[in-house]
């Protein structure tokens, strides 16, 4: 549908169960999402913006579809910053509403955003990125069941370096904040915390939850799946191919 | 100020410059391109070079330093690592960390032809190109 309506060079609102998208002469201007961080919460939990400047430039210019031209404007932002923050939050917002999932696909035709046009992408590349974000998730760690639990760190092993930004991760952690939670909390993107996670999890950093079964296995778990103890670098590709092996024998 | 275009664009201007892009290092994703790819698709050399930045800004052996051992710096927003060299027979390719005022993972690369290119030249230049990409 995405693809019709780019061909069209439609300009609305694609509305899907996990977020909205929308297109300006068939181009991708925003996105947002419920499980994703808005903008607000990516310039102001962890970026220098107040609060106040957000609500300002919300109030003043939120009418006229402005809010991201405002902003720079206002001096709050410079225009890359923009660029940078704002295409983040579309590709990261997409990703989650380009979900595969049966809900209703809507299109409502002439539907604006009141954050304004800042750098419009093709509605293919935005497609395509969802798709690579998709692949590279199960290319890292194949358990899908650590992008919706609970993040429960586990302790590095002896000499395993963990990061500056992954250690922040980590202590925010508590063991109750699933990566969406973290993601809101940390100010960052929602995609980019389930990237992390997933490769914590493959580094035995984070717990795998034991239930869980590799995707695109709907067979209930069997021992054979049950993650391995923390390895620092794990083979995937064996993983993944003594996986096949065994499935082919069941 | 520029955006991320004009950015490209005057990185492109360099003596040797053949290709240039703006790179999100945690997910791979290229925010923007100009020029040639090395081999022929940006969007494969973004998620390569990518990794490389990945491993550069994750690994302690980088980004501690004597007084910073936890690498508070950059839970402010610094990145410690300034940029990335890669020499290569053909060419150079500079990786050059931006820092912006909230949490981001984007870096500036250029690759420059070999015979052509001014390395030093390059490294300079693209040093003031990602601090007027985000201060104006």
């Amino acid at each position: 549908m995405l693809v019709r309506l780019a061909a069209e060079r439609a300009t609305g609102a694609l509305l899907r169960d996990h977020g909205t998208l929308y297109l300006v002469d068939g181009r991708v201007v925003h996105a947002e999402s419920p499980a994703s961080p808005g903008m607000d919460v990516l310039l102001t939990t962890a970026g220098r913006l107040p609060r106040e400047g957000w609500d300002e430039a919300v109030d003043r210019a939120g009418a006229h579809r402005a809010v991201g031209r405002f902003l720079v404007d206002s001096g709050r932002l410079r225009d890359g910053e923009l660029e940078i923050c704002h295409l983040g939050a579309v590709f990261d917002a997409a990703f989650f509403a380009l979900s595969p999932t049966s809900g209703p696909t809507r299109f409502r035709y002439g539907v604006g955003h009141w954050f304004g046009t800042v750098r419009p992408v093709s509605a293919e590349a935005v497609e395509r990125e969802t798709l690579r974000r998709r692949e590279l998730l199960d290319a890292v760690w194949p358990y899908a069941a650590v992008d919706t639990a609970p993040v429960v760190p586990r302790p590095a092993a002896p000499g395993q370096g963990v990061g500056a930004r992954r250690r922040a991760q980590r202590a925010a952690a508590d063991g109750k904040r699933t990566p969406a939670e973290l993601a809101r909390f940390l100010g960052r993107p929602a995609f980019h915390t389930l990237l992390d996670v997933r490769r914590l999890a493959a580094a035995g950093l984070v717990e795998t939850p034991l239930d869980a079964a590799p995707d695109a296995t709907p067979a209930p778990p069997s021992p054979a799946y049950v993650p391995v103890p923390p390895v620092a670098d794990p083979d995937i590709a064996l993983l993944r191919r003594l996986r096949d092996a065994l499935e082919a024998h069941l | 100020m520029p955006g991320i275009d004009e950015c490209l664009m005057e990185a492109m201007t360099l003596p040797g410059a053949r290709g240039a892009s703006l790179v999100d290092w945690n997910s791979g994703l290229a925010l923007g391109t100009a020029g040639e790819s090395p081999v022929g698709d940006h969007e494969t050399t973004a998620a390569e070079t990518a990794e490389l930045a990945r491993a550069a800004a994750e690994f302690d052996s980088f980004t501690a330093s004597a007084d910073d051992p936890d690498g508070a710096q950059e839970a402010e927003g610094q990145p410690p690592v300034e940029d990335l060299i890669v020499t290569t027979r053909a060419g150079y390719h500079v990786l050059r960390f931006v820092r912006t005022s909230f949490d981001s993972s984007v870096f500036l690369h250029l690759w420059l032809d070999r015979d052509t290119g001014n390395l030093a030249l390059a490294r300079i230049r693209l040093g003031d190109l990602a601090e007027r990409l985000v201060l104006g």
